[in-house]
């Protein structure tokens, strides 16, 4: 284990010293600041460790078995074939031929060691090439107000109250996101659109963060960024179109693989997580655990990688 | 995530992807002849229902184009899936300068015309091929035929990974019947349990 835990940053070190050369010029500033989410913090392993102390050690055993380990487990992974990102990307790109090189998107999946409990690795990111394709935005406030006026010009593409709900009564629902300001949910609620926004997950609410005072600056984050989170010890987000050359995904990885380390070496002191194996898929393709480099002297040329 | 041997025999597929019908080089630029030029580009168009005969080049899509994806990275590959079901499927292969006699011949001499396909660039030629009521096996004849693709053969490891993988699903049907007998005996003696318990409680009710 211990030797694996010394590969395994060198491996993803590899990936960021062999892209060197490459322009980068856009600086990466995290737009959002981390945001920690205490998932029962400070009380769970103190209780592990008085328990343990009363009862001797011969009691201590089977109760810490029963609980499971407090890390999650991480195999080793040397059965694991590991491959180069040219490599990985022909693969993906043979199972995902005759699809549409924009909707279909590469994934990473950054596992991490880390504990159970404890804080979990939130933010937001922006890459140096964009992945989402233009999400439709759609905003319910008074068509002649000012916040009206803001969203437009921060991009949504539908703006209004009564049009909108018509629209969207009539079966036109043309966006994938949707905002409300908090003038407008009375209307909202009253023209009785959560059965058809509700199933879709378009309804707007408090709740999900979409009924907000401020829609301008919202929309505008809702179209630069990429949301992540950790989920049980694994980070996955969508890196790159299909159609994307090699040298934009180890770009947009490159910069991944920072934002997360800056992530975690940014929790609390006591917290530490590392970054342990990372895998590339796509959206049908399976999963190619990576090696770190970036092309081997079998890899086809990066421009034959690129496109549909 | 995924339990980790559960992932690396999901990664196993990826045989699949180096060996079998369609795992084949096309001709490029270096080694095209004046028969058989380079192949720049294939396109291919089927209705979204299998019936009226395209069947076979979904089947196509499904199991040849990986490979020749695989084998050849550079050369574009689009698939269009129409929901207009009468127009016949098409396959059309786009080669640099001129179609040479074969495809010519194979295409037929009754042009048909594919209004999904992408217009071919300057210096580009087409021959579009009509695979409505072919299988997937006669239309990777066709191709194979009409752009003279040298068939890549699987490799040692290859051949015996695939061994392997035959064996084992070999044995999972002997185990499925065995654990499906073992499952059945267990239901089979809860079920009389069951029924002994009821006519126990019918005969102290009675």
């Amino acid at each position: 284990m211990s030797s694996l835990g010394v590969a395994m940053p060198t491996a993803a070190r590899g990936i960021l010293s062999s892209c060197r050369p490459s322009i980068r010029e856009t600086s990466m500033t995290p737009a959002f600041s981390i945001l920690q989410q205490a998932r029962g913090m400070g009380s769970n392993p103190q209780k592990n460790k008085s328990k343990g102390k009363g009862k001797g050690k011969n009691a201590a055993a089977p109760k810490t078995s029963r609980r499971g380990p407090l890390e999650f487990r991480q195999k080793s992974l040397k059965d694991m074939e590991q491959y180069t990102l040219c490599d990985a990307m022909r693969y993906l790109r043979a199972m995902e031929v005759g699809r549409n090189p924009t909707v279909i998107k590469y994934e990473a999946h950054i596992r991490l060691r880390t504990r159970k409990d404890g804080p979990v690795i939130r933010n937001m990111i922006r890459f140096p090439h964009a992945v989402q394709t233009e999400s439709r935005i759609c905003v319910i406030c008074p068509p002649d107000s000012k916040h009206a006026k803001d969203a437009l010009a921060a991009g949504a593409i539908l703006v209004g109250e009564t049009d909108v709900f018509e629209a969207v009564k009539a079966g036109r629902i043309e966006f994938d996101r949707c905002l409300a300001h908090p003038d407008s949910v009375p209307a909202l609620n009253k023209a009785g659109l959560g059965r058809i926004l509700g199933p879709r997950g378009l309804m707007p609410s408090a709740k999900a963060g979409t009924v907000v005072e401020d829609v301008a600056s919202r929309v505008e984050d809702l179209r630069g960024g990429t949301v992540y989170r950790e989920r049980d010890a694994v980070i996955r987000l969508p890196i790159g179109q299909l159609g994307f050359s090699p040298e934009q995904l180890r770009d947009n990885l490159r910069t991944t693989i920072d934002q997360i380390k800056k992530d975690a070496s940014g929790l609390n002191d006591r917290i530490s997580k590392e970054i342990y194996e990372i895998v590339l898929s796509s959206s049908h393709g399976t999963g190619f655990s990576l090696n770190g480099e970036f092309k081997t002297d079998d890899s086809p040329e990066t421009s034959a990688l690129t496109g549909v | 995530m995924v339990n980790l041997f559960k992932r690396i025999r999901k990664l196993k597929t990826i045989l699949d992807i180096r060996v079998g019908t369609g795992a084949a080089i096309l001709p490029s630029v270096a080694n095209a002849s004046k028969e058989f030029p380079a192949v720049t580009r294939l396109h291919l168009t089927y209705a979204q229902k299998i019936y009226g005969g395209h069947q076979g080049a979904r089947h196509f899509w499904r199991n040849c184009l990986p490979r020749l994806k695989y084998y050849n990275p550079g050369i574009p590959m689009t698939v269009k899936q129409t929901t207009d079901q009468d127009i016949p499927a098409t396959l059309s292969i786009y080669f640099a300068d001129r179609v040479g006699s074969t495809a010519t011949s194979i295409a037929g001499s009754k042009q048909i015309t594919d209004k999904h396909a992408p217009a071919p660039g300057t210096g580009e030629k087409m021959a579009t091929v009509n695979v409505k009521d072919l299988t997937y096996q006669e239309i990777w004849n066709r191709v194979q035929a009409s752009t003279n693709a040298s068939e890549v053969p699987a490799s040692e490891e290859d051949v015996a990974e695939a061994k392997k993988f035959a064996a084992i699903d070999e044995k999972a049907i002997h185990d499925r019947e065995r654990i499906r007998a073992k499952r059945q005996a267990k239901k089979d003696q809860e079920r009389m349990l069951a029924e002994a318990r009821g006519e126990v409680e019918k005969s102290q009710t009675a």
